[in-house]
């Protein structure tokens, strides 16, 4: 009896340790949390590679938090998630402005500033006067085909492919508003930036046409590569960094340059209005626009560098075999550049009705 | 005791579900409460026949679910009720073993046996019976209720274990004395006294499974779109909280209506008491 009483009261204490324990955890980790740059980005944009001298400088000193495509961001943002930095695309950048969400980047805190292409620099959204800008290129890369040239030979070098009865089931296609709609609007004949209700109804048809052929839209581009790397896939739309990928592995794949022009995207930081660590996320902007980090994402993932002193360290050939030029505007001569379109919102939700069946 | 519980119902579930319900009048502006009121999200919800459609497709989906999880659990919390004896604490060790791994691992586990090079397409092209892989497993709706009926397996085993375990063995007994056979013991006794853990069974699995969008949008592919996928759009990409949140609550309303309809009929024909 005794004994089971002194067990029953150690447990008590156990409870009331644990539950201590609990509260103080809580209290603590914010405090910790908050000295930390908090930046909210595209997964496999986190790589230590990129921000080396913010680190040396702030040992363990970001948080990261990850997000499927800039859209989602773009509401969990809405619904007051704080983050300090965030890294959506150019074309998003006006959206997020008009709900208040941003602060102007001063330019002259931006060490690397005048290494920046000056066809991203000057991009109609990112001004926001007097030297200042809502956000700093970064990235920029093409969204095009990747299809394994074994089991689809010789193909004819068109979008149409992801529309081809050959191959149903299995292809895929990017969910993001800015990627397979747009695509859509390029081959059913209409500008994507800026459509009227009957032009869109002419995509939203072309988008139902290609929907029985899919076996997925998705934004998860490791199980898009797994699965072309099995076979299992012929053909999908992704970004460059797949078709690196699976090119360093020794899959037979191709990165299609279709006569209609692959998609060309830039995206870049963002300073949030409520940011509480200005000053760090400053240095961090400042970090990853080092020459050595730009290297870094040209080599390991293909997509190119804001700054033209990064591409300065890539050897020539190493250029060539990524088929990336040294310069965003020679590539723009042959493809369409994502800007913000229009009829965003409507886009979206025509999107969303054809995928569900509608 | 009373205060937490209170403050737990308030403000973590009716607060929230108030909030779903004002936010369903709302005129979307695309700001966060949107502005003005309106009835037009509903108008869109109840006219727009493409809502009729994934609502039926995720009824049936998470009918199929239910009934496999059901079917299947039945056999398992038989033997633990009245054949697993001594080892009944290890068996109910390993029904709930699958949940010391996340969801999504449990998943992604399927993914890996329904793959075109998963285990199941080996298995089968390695013994012959496949000339090549086959893309019919993953990606399709029947992907879908594997992957949910294996998760809600255990959901579904321990109240129908509970039911069958409070069954006074004396009826049984009775029954046999009576001259009853194995078989009609079982339909004319077992069964009815285990009806309530049964429904309860159903009920635990069916809810949560219609408004399911993770599972679907991960081994679902294009064809399985559940209502759930629909309404986690609205509050994402398409950026239409009210609309989402009018979706939701008629969501609510149509399992309601079918949570009713089960239980007059369970209380019709079903269980004992």
């Amino acid at each position: 009896m005794t004994s089971d009483r002194i067990t029953r009261h150690g447990r008590t204490m156990v409870v009331r340790i644990a539950g201590l324990a609990l509260v103080a955890a809580t209290i603590a980790l914010p405090a910790s949390a908050a000295d930390k740059l908090q930046y909210f980005t595209w997964s496999g944009y986190e790589l230590p590679e990129f921000n080396q001298s913010f680190l040396a400088e702030h040992p363990d000193g970001i948080e990261f938090t990850m997000f499927g495509d800039d859209d989602d961001a773009f509401t969990k943002v809405k619904a007051g998630f704080r983050p300090d930095v965030a890294h959506p695309c150019y074309d998003k950048v006006a959206r997020w402005n008009k709900e208040g969400l941003l602060q102007p980047i001063d330019t002259n805190r931006i060490k690397n500033w005048d290494s920046i292409f000056p066809v991203l620099k000057n991009l109609p959204d990112l001004q926001a006067g007097d030297g200042k800008v809502w956000m700093v290129p970064w990235d920029w890369g093409n969204t095009s085909i990747l299809y394994r040239t074994d089991l689809v030979p010789n193909p004819e070098p068109s979008w149409n492919l992801l529309w081809d009865k050959q191959y149903a089931g299995r292809i895929a296609t990017i969910d993001a508003v800015h990627d397979t709609p747009l695509v859509a609007a390029i081959l059913a004949g209409v500008n994507p930036f800026d459509m009227t209700p009957e032009e869109m109804d002419k995509v939203a048809d072309k988008l139902r046409e290609q929907r029985p052929l899919l076996s997925a839209y998705t934004t998860d581009m490791t199980s898009i590569e797994q699965s072309l790397a099995s076979g299992a896939l012929v053909a999908a739309m992704t970004w460059n960094a797949s078709a690196t990928t699976l090119k360093k592995q020794g899959v037979p794949v191709e990165f299609m340059k279709p006569k209609e022009g692959m998609l060309t995207w830039s995206c870049g930081y963002v300073l949030l209005k409520d940011a509480k660590n200005v000053d760090l996320a400053y240095d961090f902007i400042n970090s990853r626009l080092e020459a050595e980090a730009g290297r870094y994402l040209i080599e390991n993932y293909g997509y190119g560098s804001a700054t033209s002193t990064a591409f300065a360290g890539v050897p020539a050939e190493e250029l060539e075999r990524l088929q990336l030029p040294s310069d965003p505007d020679a590539m723009l001569k042959t493809t369409v550049f994502t800007a913000p379109m229009k009829q965003n919102d409507d886009l979206a939700k025509m999107f969303e009705r054809v995928k569900a069946g509608g | 005791m009373m205060a937490p519980g209170t403050a737990i119902t308030f403000l973590l579930i009716l607060f929230s579900l108030a909030l779903v319900v004002f936010l369903a009048f709302r005129v979307n502006d695309g700001s966060l409460l949107g502005a003005g009121f309106t009835l037009g999200n509903f108008s869109n919800v109840i006219f727009d026949p493409l809502n009729w459609s994934v609502m039926l497709r995720s009824l049936a989906i998470a009918g199929c679910v239910t009934a496999a999880t059901v079917i299947t659990a039945f056999p398992v919390a038989y033997f633990l009720a009245f054949h697993a004896g001594r080892r009944r604490g290890l068996i109910l060790f390993l029904v709930t073993l699958p949940f010391w791994t996340s969801y999504l691992l449990r998943v992604f586990a399927w993914k890996i046996v329904l793959a075109y090079n998963g285990v199941l397409n080996s298995a089968l092209v390695g013994s012959g019976l496949l000339s090549e892989p086959t893309l019919a497993f993953l990606n399709t709706p029947t992907a879908v209720v594997v992957t949910l009926a294996h998760a809600y397996a255990p959901f579904a085993i321990l109240p129908i274990y509970v039911a069958l375990d409070t069954i006074p063995r004396s009826l049984i007994e009775a029954a046999a004395d009576l001259g009853a056979r194995p078989w009609t013991t079982f339909r004319r006794v077992i069964l009815p006294n285990a009806m309530p853990g049964v429904m309860a069974a159903a009920l635990v699995v069916f809810v949560p499974t219609v408004g399911d969008y993770v599972t679907p949008a991960l081994v679902g592919g294009p064809s399985s779109t559940m209502i759930g996928s629909m309404i986690q759009a609205q509050f994402g990409k398409a950026n239409d909280w009210p609309f989402g949140a009018a979706l939701s609550a008629a969501v609510m309303l149509v399992i309601l209506t079918v949570v009713l309809i089960v239980r007059t009929t369970d209380a019709r024909f079903g269980s004992r008491a």
